[in-house]
């Protein structure tokens, strides 16, 4: 399913780009045809599940990390009004949450001197998660640009995690050994570390717009939506899949 | 028209924090309390959640003539037999089927009378937890007085198997074929989380109440069961024991030269509510102790027999409980000890006064 959508971005990529490349009739340079931008911003969003399950019962509170992101985007148009682009960036995503949760399964695995135990249990109480990961970031994306004032992108991209922090507490609420008719067991405090789990490569749709708003200025906007739990699927420390959801705000200054 | 465009693409993100959805039916079906008339028992009921047992201590006129219990179960589910309803013991097994509100879960419990005996244990029987595969000594009558820290780490994710938890049987026996093995193991990486390093072996006359297991773990382990008749005279038995190799302290740490010690110790105490591992030595309920004070390495079988030393006298009509508690390291519960320390007990026995 995922590699199927892969499949299809590149498609209507390729389909945009060979549709563009006969509309084109004047005469440029391979050099006027190109774009370079370099772009800052922020990552304001979340890692979710999509949609929320019924275990969730309120989220208490949200917090954006500090998540920058740092990138070089170059552009090639095959007429003046429509492009493909590509890029590579570093990012952060990440967010703080802090929820309530009723009966809400778990699975950890433990491995101690090379032999596998589990704990698995359903919790009700409260939940706090930081979440901070670093990629490295490679968009891809058809570019349509209607004037000099505007430019829209739509694509997809690839993302590798360089360094991933998933971890937190849960508190004020009980336990049950192996689901819901287990011992009840009163939790006061208990943290957890996901982050070895974290899968290494991420991927999923993006497109945005930006403004120019100098000679070389532009402010952007731009919605990442991963297509891949940061989990794998044998994962079940949390029973749903998470996905990246994030909009940059930032500005790219065209080189 | 371009502005519309930059606010959808905003828009995603309060939308996946405004779809909480309803409240999911409860899923639990818990008997929450099991209440009997207080003349009919000789220690409070207990609730085994972790084996889905309802352990009374009944006065023989009790047991003769059935109770009248009050059942208090979750929040939307449902009982049978229903709550209030008298049951007798002339029938056989008395079952209790809770189901939850969300009907998609039933729990059954199991009413035990709990006799006794004539307090010689021999650990020949022994049954397994289903769900975390862990064993406890069950005695020939299908009475359970005897309880351990395993169901505490099964917690922490131990591999369910039998042989993976501190306490487990042993052909390794004085008499008869088995007897109990306590072995001191190393923590997990859940437990470490907890800040516990390693888990001593134990085993007590008394029940695990799980729900205190995370949080005040020396409250979950609750000591001793009632006597009915006689007055003990001494705590006898055969054990042998081998330290670990590391002694190391609460963090983890080895320290030097220092060897582990195993503990055995018998308790007579006042009283139908249960001490527990935070004021077993302390409690000023207690009458008599039997504590064998060499926890040091013995190799082959050993017998002990230490008389009860009496600090106060028995009041007529009072209730009396009595707590063995032996484990295979004497520091277990502040998790300090040896990983490897193992203990293993046979016929331990309280031998009572002879009456004139």
């Amino acid at each position: 399913m995922k590699k199927q959508l892969a499949l299809y971005i590149l498609l209507l990529l390729t389909a945009t780009a060979t549709y563009a490349q006969e509309q084109d009739t004047k005469k440029l340079s391979f050099r006027d045809r190109m774009e370079h931008r370099i772009i800052a911003g922020f990552n304001f969003g979340g890692t979710t599940p999509v949609p929320l399950p019924n275990t969730i019962r309120k989220i208490e509170g949200y917090w954006p990390a500090f998540a920058p992101t740092l990138g070089y985007e170059a552009t090639y148009y095959f007429q003046p009004k429509w492009g493909v682009s590509a890029g590579v960036s570093l990012e952060l995503k990440g967010m703080s949450v802090k929820d309530s949760v009723l009966y809400f399964p778990t699975i950890m695995n433990v491995t101690e001197g090379g032999q596998t135990g589990y704990f698995e249990g359903t919790f009700t109480g409260h939940n706090k998660t930081k979440i901070r990961n670093t990629y490295i970031t490679i968009p891809v994306a058809a570019v349509f640009k209607p004037n000099n004032n505007w430019r829209f992108r739509m694509g997809g991209y690839m993302a590798w995690l360089l360094n991933g922090h998933f971890d937190g507490d849960v508190s004020d609420g009980y336990i049950r050994n192996g689901g819901p008719t287990g011992e009840k067991i009163i939790v006061d405090q208990a943290t957890f570390d996901f982050a070895d789990d974290l899968r290494r490569f991420d991927m999923g749709l993006q497109g945005g717009a930006e403004r120019r708003v100098g000679k070389h200025l532009s402010v952007q906007a731009n919605l990442s939506w991963g297509l891949r739990s940061i989990f794998p699927s044998d994962f079940k420390g949390m029973d749903f899949p998470m996905y990246n959801i994030y909009v940059m705000l930032g500005v790219n200054y065209r080189i | 028209m371009k502005l519309k465009k930059l606010s959808i693409l905003a828009c995603f993100i309060p939308l996946l924090h405004a779809c909480i959805k309803d409240t999911p039916l409860n899923p639990e079906a818990d008997i929450t309390s099991f209440t009997i008339d207080s003349a009919d028992a000789t220690s409070e009921v207990f609730i085994d959640q972790a084996n889905s047992r309802i352990l009374l201590y009944l006065t023989n006129d009790a047991y003769e003539a059935g109770i009248t219990p009050e059942i208090t179960i979750t929040e939307g589910a449902t009982i049978s037999p229903a709550s209030g309803q008298k049951i007798d013991f002339s029938s056989g097994a008395i079952t209790y089927v809770v189901t939850s509100q969300s009907k998609a879960y039933q729990k059954s419990y199991t009413i035990e009378v709990v006799s006794t005996g004539d307090w010689k244990f021999d650990f020949e029987d022994w049954a397994e937890n289903e769900r975390d595969k862990y064993q406890y000594p069950v005695e020939e009558d299908g009475s359970i007085l005897w309880s351990s820290g395993n169901p505490g780490t099964a917690l922490a994710g131990l591999p369910k198997r039998n042989d993976a938890y501190p306490l487990r049987a042993t052909t390794d026996a004085k008499f008869g074929s088995q007897a109990a093995e306590l072995l001191t193991i190393k923590g997990t990486a859940l437990s470490s989380l907890l800040g516990i390093k390693l888990f001593a072996g134990s085993l007590f006359l008394g029940v695990f109440d799980s729900q205190n297991a995370l949080i005040e773990p020396l409250k979950a382990t609750k000591f001793g069961q009632p006597l009915t008749k006689g007055r003990p005279a001494s705590f006898s038995g055969y054990y042998k024991y081998t330290p670990g190799a590391v002694y190391q302290d609460k963090q983890g740490n080895a320290i030097p030269g220092k060897t582990d010690e195993c503990s055995i110790y018998a308790i007579l105490y006042t009283g139908s509510e249960r001490l527990d591992a935070t004021n077993i030595k302390t409690s000023d309920r207690i009458i008599a102790r039997a504590i064998v004070a060499d926890g040091t390495a013995k190799e082959a079988y050993t017998r002990f027999e230490i008389p009860f030393v009496y600090e106060k006298a028995i009041q007529p009509n009072e209730s009396l409980m009595v707590a063995i508690v032996a484990s295979s390291s004497k520091d277990g519960d502040a998790y300090i000890g040896a990983i490897g320390s193992r203990l293993v007990v046979d016929s331990l026995q309280i031998n009572m006064k002879e009456t004139k």
